[in-house]
């Protein structure tokens, strides 16, 4: 259990979203390594010459002193790790999106170190440039899966036989994907191609990419219970105008 | 004075930023106390400005009239237009006295997480402004904050859909400033985005 007067030093972690408090403090939400998402408050950090202006900035790898037992620790130091271009343009974001999905669905204080690898790395391929829907696609996935989530992709469901690539099938969140039966119509599906793809992270063909994408919106949106996501409904907005 | 109009008064002081319960009290007692005078005045300013003052129609600032003074100018360049987030940052641009054109003021900036999307900022606004076929170029100076720069690059878009030449202010090392004492990320940034050096022209 953790002690009143617990204190970390140097953690690796970054800004997930950040909101004014009082005068001149911040509340940030951070990801961190070892103790997942936690609530930090920056206090002073709204001060003009305060050391800690503009340096918590989402997407950027920092090092994070704070102490406190209470949900609401004391943020001590930051520290830049840098190496990595500021996220510009779409990239940017996408780079919302996934805040958004953490600070939704993550459970503070969890750790989850491979997820935080995971959303470094997705970082820095998003801050090079790489093509943004195959990488938010398998964040999505990885996501879900360390949220205990996760999908079988090779197996079908009651039969526990390999996915068939020809074959087309539903995803049923208590079960698994069920092949769709020809005759009954209705739903398309996922093909099972597709699902193959997935359980390679292989989401550079557009067949793949369309229905990986709907089927992982799908189930986050179960998953997320109804919230909405504020990232998508802007992103949504800036298309319309 | 009753307790109710007390209470009321403490409560409606509440509404301004940084002020909570203790601070509100504080302020109560100072303008009903010691500064009657100046609680009048408070009061005559605040009405005053809530029913004159209202958003300019070309550049969004506050202002008293249709158009603010700026904007009706004739010394201003009608085809320069530099977008800042805040009335603030307009000022500090005025204070450099190196531009002449005009500006838009959007209150504001996109804020995905917090659900501040182009609606809520009123973007159409601007695009209609900066689409009046007098503005050649728009100028992006919203903050090089993560929002700031999502803001930017939305607005830039869309205006270079609509054929006009967007720039944005450039980022770096301050004037005057030392590479010892300035910030890492500043100067990562700077060495991302450096640029040729001018050859000496003739």
């Amino acid at each position: 259990m953790a002690s009143p007067r617990q204190r970390v030093d140097q953690q690796p972690g970054f800004i997930l979203h950040s909101i004014p408090y009082r005068e001149t403090s911040l509340i940030v939400e951070a990801l961190t390594r070892e103790h997942g998402r936690v609530a930090l408050i920056a206090k002073g950090a709204r001060r003009p010459h305060s050391t800690l202006r503009g340096l918590l900035m989402a997407f950027q790898p920092l090092w994070l002193d704070w102490s406190g037992g209470g949900e609401l620790k004391t943020l001590i130091r930051a520290e830049w790790q840098g190496g990595q271009p500021l996220l510009t343009g779409r990239a940017l974001l996408c780079g919302y999106y996934l805040n958004e999905l953490l600070v939704k669905l993550l459970a503070r204080e969890d750790a989850h170190p491979a997820l935080f690898s995971g959303y470094a790395e997705v970082l820095r391929d998003l801050s090079q440039g790489q093509a943004t829907e195959p990488l938010l696609r398998r964040f999505e996935l990885r996501l879900l899966r360390e949220l205990g989530y996760g999908l079988d992709l090779e197996h079908e469901a009651a039969t526990g036989l390999p996915i068939r690539p020809e074959a087309a099938y539903v995803y049923d969140i208590e079960r698994g994907f069920v092949p769709v039966n020809p005759t009954e119509g209705g739903a398309a599906g996922v093909s099972g191609r597709v699902l193959q793809n997935m359980a390679r992270e292989a989401f550079t063909d557009p067949e793949t990419q369309q229905q990986a994408k709907l089927l992982l919106r799908r189930l986050l949106n179960h998953y997320l219970g109804g919230q909405p996501l504020q990232s998508r409904r802007v992103f949504m907005e800036l298309q319309e105008l | 004075m009753s307790p109710t109009s007390l209470d009321e008064l403490i409560d409606a002081l509440r509404c301004l930023p940084g002020v909570g319960p203790k601070s509100a009290q504080r302020m109560a007692y100072h303008l009903l106390q010691r500064d009657q005078r100046g609680a009048e005045r408070l009061s005559k300013a605040l009405s005053h400005a809530l029913r004159v003052l209202r958003h300019c129609a070309r550049c969004n600032t506050f202002c008293e009239g249709e158009v603010c003074e700026r904007c009706a100018s004739s010394r201003r360049d009608s085809r320069l237009l530099c977008v800042v987030e805040m009335p603030v940052d307009l000022a500090m641009l005025e204070q450099t006295h190196a531009y002449q054109g005009l500006y838009y003021v959007l209150m504001g900036r996109l804020s995905p997480l917090d659900g501040i999307g182009p609606r809520e900022l009123g973007l159409e606004k601007l695009i209609a402004r900066a689409s009046d076929g007098t503005v050649e170029e728009v100028i992006l100076a919203t903050n090089f904050t993560n929002e700031g720069e999502v803001t930017a690059h939305t607005i830039g878009e869309l205006l270079r859909a609509r054929g006009l030449k967007v720039s944005r202010i450039a980022r770096g090392l301050p004037v005057g400033g030392e590479l010892e004492h300035s910030d890492t990320g500043t100067i990562a940034q700077a060495l991302l985005e450096r640029r040729p050096t001018q050859e000496p022209s003739g």
